[in-house]
């Protein structure tokens, strides 16, 4: 592997180190932006009712070998207890939908003004600005089928694959940025962007309001089948 | 943390000699190509540098990172006495019925007391 | 402070765990990062950038148990074999990244 090439300096001094610099600055423009413009949360009364009740059930569930028989039958009587149990009972079908919601919507657009319009702003940019520069040269020797990663938008067919072109070093420091950013911004910093598009893809259907009925439903029927068997009948002959 | 200061100046002398071996390394570099000589490896000192730089910027972020803690469960509670550890304020009693032994109480304000009052 | 250490009836503070970790975890990213800026430096290429890689690593995992205390690190730490292993090829993209990046401002041009 000798080094035929010889790269002209002046292209590291305007595209290799400004690639750098501009990704990193935007990560952490990106994550001060976030920070200021994001809302949040609200959580709704009934809905951490309905979670800490859920909660409660669960533990009764677990733990009922601890509670002698009737004490166990009675708490469950508050839950199931028909049509005026905690679990069973009626609600009015209040879930909405997502796309109505205007707070949803309203936080669906800022994840998408910081997260995707940067990353194609800021791409489509280094793109133009910077096409066609061979920039660097990764310090080990890389099979053929990396040439088509490393090397967007230099179309050189005798290059050798470790040279990356301008493109791919833009590609590559977003995403290797990464942990950096965790260093200097601090863990869970909004500035990683690869993680963020992850969770859109994967975590939008647990982020979502869920109807608690279903959940209820769930709950009502593992305590309905549940048979109580006291842990402690012969607790005192095993203590003494 | 005490002695923070002086492990952040280590860190900062550190990237400095970093910095520095890394330009001496690309003037190295420069100056080979221009003599059209052969890359054959960093002279020592400037590797010699970059290691022991690496090793001091490690060595004062380790320090500068903070101390560990202790992680068994019981490790906070094993300097502190039983007296600090059973007062609980919730817990705290101003009206205990004892006090009708004292000589000093005077029981006033029975039920009746109360009722011709309002 | 007589503890019986009786391995599995210890109780171990969650907080503090997690809290090590993150140091570890904090130092470990800096690692990554400055051994491939070294490494760039050095202008390794090829397998020995990797063997400086598990180098540095394990010279990280010796440092902290220095820190630690060679004795008591079992105080601090679970396990000593996880600290050398968690996050392995984790921080090997910023090694590289950090590599390929002073080794094409040093050496390339």
């Amino acid at each position: 592997m000798t080094a035929d090439l010889i790269v002209d300096h002046e292209i590291r001094l305007w595209v290799f180190l400004p690639i750098v610099v501009i990704t990193f600055l935007v990560g952490i423009l990106r994550h001060y932006i976030s920070i200021l413009i994001s809302s949040q949360k609200k959580v709704e009364l009934q809905q951490l009712r309905d979670s800490q009740l859920i909660l409660r059930a669960k533990l009764l569930r677990e733990n009922a070998k601890y509670i002698p028989k009737s004490t166990f039958l009675m708490r469950r009587y508050a839950f199931n207890k028909e049509e005026e149990g905690y679990l069973t009972q009626k609600r009015p079908n209040n879930t909405q939908n997502a796309m109505t919601d205007p707070s949803v919507m309203t936080d669906m657009l800022k994840g998408n003004v910081t997260n995707v319009l940067p990353m194609l702003i800021i791409g489509g940019w280094i793109n133009w600005m910077f096409s066609g520069f061979i920039t660097t040269k990764v310090p080990f020797p890389l099979t053929l089928r990396f040439k088509s990663m490393l090397q967007r938008g230099i179309e050189l067919s005798h290059l050798d694959a470790s040279w990356v072109s301008s493109a791919s070093w833009y590609f590559l420091n977003v995403f290797g940025l990464r942990s950096i950013y965790a260093l200097v911004l601090g863990e869970n910093n909004a500035a990683d962007q690869s993680r963020q598009m992850q969770e859109q893809m994967s975590g939008a259907a647990t982020n979502m309001p869920q109807d608690p009925r279903v959940a209820f439903k769930a709950e009502w029927e593992a305590l309905e089948i549940l048979e109580h068997q006291w842990a402690l009948s012969n607790i005192e002959n095993t203590l003494i | 943390m005490s002695g923070g200061i002086l492990y952040r100046i280590l860190v900062i002398v550190g990237f400095m000699s970093l910095f520095h071996s890394a330009y001496s390394a690309a003037q190295h570099r420069s100056y080979l190509r221009l003599n059209e000589l052969d890359f054959l490896g960093l002279p020592l000192d400037i590797s010699i540098q970059a290691i022991l730089s690496l090793y001091i910027i490690v060595y004062g972020i380790l320090q500068v990172s903070g101390t560990f803690k202790e992680i068994k469960a019981s490790a906070e509670l094993d300097n502190k006495s039983w007296g600090t550890f059973r007062n609980i304020p919730s817990f705290y009693m101003f009206a205990h019925r004892g006090k009708a032994f004292s000589k000093f109480y005077n029981p006033v304000m029975s039920k009746s007391y109360l009722e011709e009052v309002e | 402070m007589s503890n019986k250490n009786n391995s599995e009836n210890v109780a171990y503070n969650e907080l503090a765990i997690r809290y090590n970790l993150s140091v570890v975890e904090y130092v470990r990213t800096s690692m990554a990062a400055l051994s491939g800026c070294t490494a760039g430096l050095l202008g390794l290429t090829g397998l020995y950038g990797a063997a400086f890689y598990i180098f540095a690593v394990t010279s990280l995992w010796l440092m902290v148990l220095f820190k630690a205390g060679f004795k008591t690190w079992k105080s601090y730490f679970i396990s000593r074999k996880g600290l050398l292993t968690n996050g392995f090829f984790g921080h090997l993209f910023t090694y590289i990244l950090c590599w390929t990046f002073i080794y094409g401002m040093v050496h390339v041009y």
